[in-house]
């Protein structure tokens, strides 16, 4: 019988305790949206920080509370942004997707101009004399932005493409990349752009040095000879300080460009997707 | 009831017997919550509150309740149950009445429930203050200070730790010792000259 009084008190504890509470939550309870947890159910839950919130909670409190528009979330799928704005009874402002593209194309086609032995970061690299490699403008190959990616969207590949281009270089999935602007912030050469994703063509170079330093250096570099500009048809390719430069508003990835660079400095973009 | 022993457990809760630094009690939120000064300080007053507050809980239960009924050896179980959810109250009733305290330090509050310091508290006023079965005279109103005082202890130690912490993040520390083991080997240090207080026993 003894046993009997423990039990009685304990579990009569628990079970004031649980009533308590129970009882306590029905007259204290807290409204909140329930639109709030559906939000951020819908969201891709990365915390990136590109939407401008804090974190994706705070995007859904922003989104709720007027202050930042869904479309700011570059991560979610459209159709779960479309679920938002639906449920928030207002329209999808749709934005061409953007992806980011690496402009340079030497990678281990371009020489070391001494050997360096530091920290194996860009950053550090940048700061003596301006990196390791012969072109000044150059993807020095640390990885970086690989390290940057909250999305795995970008790795080193040693190999590159089967034909030997692209070796030494960031390789990008297109397919991952949300253009959260991570990678392009990081990069201290400032190689990567945001382009729409639907524009194929790209300028894989950042050089703006004279033709003949640039072939000195790079061979698959802009020497900004001017071919690209006389073939498009939309007059959407300008070199301007010799660099060829293209404006998307006016680019129909027509691939003339292309087919006319004598030095290979113009890519289209999907043919990454498909190495090693 | 003499005011020397209210001044020998404030010296001994703050300084000799710290909780975190030399009864080495609520680690895990000593090293979690301590990376910036401002929640620290928030984490800090939460804890001395749930202290404060399951001091004269458990003294009541342990007096009224276990002490009678000879079931002194449930204490355990029965603190846990009567702190989780007293401060589960607290917290709701917070949320509903003070919407900006509950932003300052609600959200540590759930985190405090089933730290060990909170308990470490309980059972030691239990330790000190009732001997055979009777509780020692004023041993209500020196529960509810050593509870207070572990709280502050911990508040100190947070604070200070907080501090040499903000500093850390600056330091060019290597790849494998950024972060939380920078944080132990620091707290080890203080431990130490913690102990200074009581005087190195071997």
């Amino acid at each position: 019988m003894d046993i009997l009084i423990p039990i009685l008190i304990l579990s009569s504890l628990g079970l004031i305790s649980g009533l308590g509470l129970a009882v306590a939550s029905k007259r204290l309870a807290v409204k909140i949206d329930p639109r709030l947890e559906k939000i951020h159910g819908l969201l891709p839950g990365a915390n990136c920080g590109a939407c401008g919130g804090a974190g994706c909670f705070g995007f859904a409190e922003a989104v709720l509370k007027g202050e930042l528009d869904i479309s700011a979330c570059r991560v979610a799928e459209e159709g779960k942004k479309e679920e938002i704005a639906a449920m928030l009874g207002k329209k999808l402002d749709r934005k061409t997707k953007l992806v980011v593209v690496l402009h340079c194309g030497g990678g281990k086609k371009v020489k070391d101009k001494f050997l360096y032995k530091g920290i194996p970061a860009c950053s550090a690299a940048i700061l003596v004399m301006g990196g390791q490699k012969e072109c000044r403008y150059g993807c020095l190959g640390f990885g970086d932005c690989v390290k940057a990616c909250p999305f795995y969207a970008i790795s080193m590949g040693d190999g590159g493409l089967p034909d030997g281009s692209q070796a030494g270089l960031p390789h990008i999935n297109l397919e991952r990349c949300k253009a959260c602007n991570k990678c392009v912030i990081a990069c201290p050469k400032k190689l990567f752009t945001l382009t729409p994703q639907d524009a194929t063509v790209y300028v894989a170079c950042r050089s703006h040095d004279l033709s003949k330093d640039t072939k000195a250096v790079c061979p698959v570099g802009c020497i900004g000879c001017k071919l690209c500009e006389k073939a498009c048809k939309f007059e959407a390719i300008r070199v301007v300080d010799n660099l060829a430069a293209i404006d998307y508003n006016k680019c129909t990835s027509c691939g003339e460009c292309i087919k006319v660079c004598p030095t290979k400095a113009i890519l289209e973009k999907f043919k990454k997707e498909k190495m090693m | 009831m003499d005011v020397g022993k209210f001044i020998s457990i404030v010296i001994s809760m703050v300084f000799i017997n710290n909780f975190i630094l030399s009864k080495f009690l609520g680690l895990c939120s000593f090293i979690g919550v301590s990376r910036e000064t401002k929640p620290a300080v928030s984490m800090g007053l939460a804890v001395t509150f749930v202290t404060t507050m399951s001091s004269i809980i458990t003294w009541l239960i342990y007096r009224y309740l276990l002490v009678p009924f000879d079931i002194a050896y449930l204490r355990t179980i029965c603190f846990i149950l009567v702190i989780a959810s007293f401060v589960q109250l607290v917290e709701m009733f917070i949320r509903k009445g003070f919407p900006g305290l509950y932003k300052a330090f609600g959200i540590y509050l759930p985190l405090i429930t089933v730290n060990c310091a909170v308990l470490g508290v309980a059972v030691l006023n239990s330790d000190m203050f009732f001997s055979d079965g009777s509780a020692a005279k004023g041993s209500f109103a020196l529960s509810v200070t050593q509870g207070f005082f572990a709280g502050v202890g911990y508040l100190l130690a947070m604070i200070l730790m907080s501090g040499i912490r903000e500093r850390l993040e600056l330091l060019d520390a290597p790849e494998s010792l950024k972060g939380v083991p920078l944080a132990f080997i620091v707290a080890s240090l203080m431990s130490l000259a913690f102990m200074g207080f009581s005087g190195f026993k071997f």
